[in-house]
């Protein structure tokens, strides 16, 4: 185990560097010259000669003038001592403007892990213990459907059912503007925002994962311990929830913690159509702005992101089955 | 579902009672395709699809998109064809019609009038005090009306001054009214023109000729105006392709129509003149003998002294074919206007032909929603189909290698798929096609969306067939070809991969109806293609404003349905094949 961690942290590290490099390689080709971005431009043309030397110390100060692989150690250095860079859109370091964003998109996601783990699981053992029903077959269909459905399609119908039609939802936004109250109020108000995205969230993952828990079910039900427990005279209950239920919890363990670590990516196109102001509306606006320091901060965040969360979902394999062994 | 067929196959071939028979042997590409096929859903999922894949790439050819084309007259029209849709009591004695942008007016011989088409809630409030309507004029969005006490009435459209009548008008004689792009013109019979309107649009020049002014006519961009003494006058301030209007027909001019960017005059002699651009010859069996002439926005039609009519001009929407019916008919009148045309006959019938409506609606451009819809599925399938295709390619190649060779290069191989793996997909392609897409031309950008997602997609595929080979290389079979001495990378992909192609094509089923999502995606969010080349995903794009979605809703519902019938329909054959190919998976 422990060697296993070890080597798979040194590849996990190996990789981290390759990406970095990778992706430092597209951002060099990018158009454009951050110093001067920097700089007000009216000063070009009222006073030139200061403007060329404020202009060469900006590039002096970000390290412009350095040959390419100078300036990537430097940027790396930077990264992997906490120092993300500085939006020029913003004017501020990346840190601090990603840091209500990341709030609003845990807020976000775990409200939606929590909600897609209560539709999912019920339904999905409901549909592994009468496999092949009509309620079964239903749930196929439906479930099939439901992952075929891009999340900003859902979000197009709920839009114009629930606040359209039936004006029951907000459709923008993380508070109401100028709201005053206490922070009970408060929260109610971030709830409600939150309705819309939360739902489309829910039901645009709900589909596979439903599939996923009842394939481990059926997997479960199969086990020689479930007939052993029927023989004993279990009653049917206690044999699915308790006995079936904990051996499929070993698959579904997996999915969650990658899940988790996905609780803080957010999700760039929901965030973007509500307007919900999380990571990945960041990412989209600074995009659009050409804030490219904050784009390669938010994509080296992306890639530790998902190595840790292969990491994560082997590991929680292994601590959720002793018998599985890593390698 | 077994036990539905299971009676089924009793049905069909007796009860169980006889004996069983030994099971035939089938080769595994017919078992299959016969579990394939009794799944309902997939077996729906597969004609559901084809008729989809069908209709994006047969349809274009017969209806294809101009993808610069772009009208503002005809924003935001809802799906229907009843634009040419005459009511009833219309039909008895028409007296007058003129077709607005998506409407019609017009008064029958009760002086009555009547508005069909895509009128708007506002323009179908026709004023209750207009008793007996003799003359009406329809424009972009507003009707203009004179009754027989010499009243004028205007309604729809009120913004720019174009509700309310100036004021120098009330108790003047008028000889003609005409409403055109969110302008009002109005002539007195004393020859003088009143004007009034959106003068954004068009400003006019009006001293000289007040006064002598016997007839005008009016188009989006230009205005002509024709003299007492058979001349013809340019009144737009601005110069446009009318103005040049020929010496040689001043003085002897009857009548004249203008489209956006061409006029026509008929002489005294009954010959027709058209200038300005995009001209087109005038039919030549109507020279010598026209009597009056229209014009729509792109198409004129002219009548003749024997009653006959002749269309002619751009025929995008069939405004230039007059129907075969009118043959032998002796028209009395036509009138044209916008992509419209009507023609009354003598025994009082009513001809239409031109544009009937949309059978999707239009966009916020004036666009044709279900050509939009075909064309934009062809690219995305195209798209889709191409990116599974390199990622399928990628997967095999790296897969079959990392598997089969084992040791270094499988060490080497798959790490390099975790790197690509471990790159976050949505941001990568969004930033490449920020990066790399502004500068390159319409087709690099689309074929950049292709390459960047097949390039990334392939890991999953990779390891999967990885997985299979390792089961597989172990296999007598292989063993069997290495002794004889076949070449390694012949063993690969001749032997090995044939035995897991199945796997594979599963897995580029689901892949692709992953693409077409990816893809739609990122050009909803508008780094995937951008307009005007549509695409299903960027169809989605202008529909996010609340407005939209309620108020427009066959801007997003045409393209959204059609994106999840689609990758609906591959998921469920993808998932049937995979129930076909390996039966355990079915039974979980």
């Amino acid at each position: 185990m422990g060697r296993y961690l070890a080597r798979r942290l040194l590849y996990m590290i190996f990789v981290f560097f390759v990406v970095s490099i990778l992706l430092f390689g597209i951002y060099k080709l990018v158009p454009g010259d951050p110093a001067r971005l920097m700089l007000d431009s009216t000063l070009a043309t009222t006073d030139p000669e200061r403007y060329e030397a404020m202009y060469e110390a900006a590039r002096e100060r970000l390290g412009l003038n350095d040959p390419i692989p100078i300036q990537y150690l430097k940027w790396i250095g930077n990264m992997l001592t906490g120092n993300f860079g500085y939006s020029s859109v913003y004017r501020m370091d990346v840190i601090d403007m990603v840091a209500a964003p990341m709030k609003n998109t845990i807020l976000l996601n775990l409200a939606a892990l929590v909600l897609v783990f209560c539709i999912t699981i019920p339904l999905g053992i409901a549909a592994a213990v009468r496999k092949n029903s009509l309620f079964d077959h239903t749930i196929q269909v439906g479930t099939i459907v439901g992952y075929s459905l891009p999340a900003f399609l859902i979000a197009l119908v709920l839009i114009f059912l629930l606040a359209v039609k039936v004006p029951a939802f907000p459709i923008s936004g993380v508070t109401t503007p100028g709201f005053q109250g206490n922070a009970f109020q408060k929260a109610l108000d971030v709830l409600y925002h939150m309705c819309l995205p939360l739902l489309v969230l829910a039901l645009s993952s709900a589909g596979g994962l439903t599939r996923y828990v009842r394939a481990a079910m059926i997997d479960a039900l199969r086990m020689d311990c479930i007939r052993t427990a029927r023989a004993k005279g279990l009653r049917e209950k206690v044999v699915i929830y308790t006995h079936a239920f904990r051996n499929a919890l070993i698959p579904m363990v997996t999915i969650l913690t990658g899940w988790f670590v996905g609780v803080f990516g957010g999700s760039v196109v929901i965030e973007t159509i509500f307007l919900w102001n999380g990571i990945g509306k960041v990412l989209v606006d600074s995009l659009r702005q050409q804030d490219f320091s904050v784009v390669l901060a938010m994509q080296m965040f992306y890639v530790v992101l998902t190595l840790a969360g292969n990491l994560l979902m082997d590991l929680g394999y292994c601590l959720a089955d002793p018998r599985v062994k890593l390698n | 579902m077994r036990g539905r067929f299971g009676s089924l196959r009793k049905a069909i071939f007796g009860s169980n009672a006889s004996p069983p028979l030994e099971e035939t042997v089938e080769t595994p590409l017919r078992t299959i395709l016969r579990n394939f096929q009794r799944n309902i859903a997939a077996m729906a999922g597969l004609g559901i699809f084809l008729l989809i894949l069908l209709s994006c790439f047969i349809l274009p050819v017969f209806f294809p998109l101009d993808t610069s084309y772009q009208d503002v007259t005809q924003q935001n029209v809802p799906p229907g064809f009843n634009m040419l849709r005459l009511p009833t009591e219309m039909e008895k004695e028409p007296v007058q019609i003129s077709a607005g942008s998506v409407f019609s007016v017009g008064i029958n011989g009760d002086g009555k009038v009547f508005i069909w088409g895509q009128a708007s809630q506002k323009l179908r409030q026709i004023p209750g005090n207009l008793r007996r309507a003799v003359q009406v004029s329809a424009g972009l969005d507003h009707v203009l009306a004179l009754d027989d006490t010499g009243r004028l009435f205007t309604w729809g459209n009120s913004r720019f001054s174009l509700g309310s009548i100036p004021p120098e008008l009330l108790g003047a004689e008028i000889r003609q009214v005409l409403a055109g792009n969110q302008v009002s013109l109005v002539l007195t019979s004393d020859g003088r023109l009143t004007f009034w309107g959106n003068e954004n649009l068009m400003t006019l020049r009006l001293q000289e000729v007040q006064g002598r002014i016997q007839k005008a006519a009016l188009s989006s961009s230009a205005c002509l105006a024709l003299l007492e003494d058979g001349t013809v006058a340019s009144l737009t301030t601005l110069e446009t392709p009318v103005s040049a209007i020929p010496e040689s027909i001043q003085g002897k001019v009857a009548d004249i129509a203008v489209t956006d960017k061409a006029a026509a005059a008929v002489t005294v002699e009954g010959r027709v003149v058209t200038w300005g651009s995009n001209v087109q010859d005038v039919p030549e069996a109507l020279q010598g003998k026209a009597v009056s002439i229209e014009a729509g926005r792109s198409h004129f039609t002219a009548l003749a002294s024997d009653g006959t009519v002749f269309s002619w001009g751009s025929n995008n929407f069939g405004q230039s074919d007059v129907p075969s019916s009118l043959e032998g008919e002796k028209v009395t009148a036509v009138y044209a206007g916008s992509y419209q045309n009507y023609a009354v006959t003598e025994s009082g019938k009513v001809k239409t032909w031109g544009l009937k409506g949309y059978l999707m609606g239009t966009d916020g451009y004036g666009r044709d929603i279900f050509l939009r819809l075909i064309s934009g599925g062809r690219l995305t399938l195209t798209i889709g189909a191409i990116a599974v295709i390199i990622s399928t390619f990628i997967g095999i190649l790296v897969g079959g290698f990392s598997g089969y060779y084992g040791g270094k290069v499988d060490m080497v191989l798959m790490r390099f798929s975790e790197i690509v793996g471990s790159i976050p997909f949505l941001p990568l392609a969004m930033i490449l096609s920020a990066i790399v897409g502004n500068r390159v031309s319409e087709l690099g950008r689309i074929s950049m969306i292709m390459v960047i997602l097949g390039v990334l997609s392939w890991p999953g595929l990779s390891r999967l067939v990885r997985a299979q080979i390792l089961a597989e290389r172990e296999k007598e079979f292989v063993t069997a070809a290495r002794a004889v001495g076949v070449r390694e990378q012949t063993i690969l992909f001749r032997h090995i991969i044939p035995n897991v192609i199945t796997v594979i094509i599963v897995s580029a089923t689901l892949d692709f109806a992953a693409c077409l999502l990816t893809e739609s995606s990122l050009s909803f969010l508008g780094f995937g293609v951008v307009e005007p080349s549509p695409t299903w995903g960027n169809m989605l794009t202008g529909s996010q404003s609340s407005t939209v979605i309620g108020t427009y809703w066959w801007r997003w519902v045409f393209p959204a349905l059609a994106l999840s019938l689609a990758t609906i329909s591959i998921n469920l054959v993808g998932d049937g094949l995979r129930d076909a190919i390996d039966p355990k998976s079915s039974e979980r």
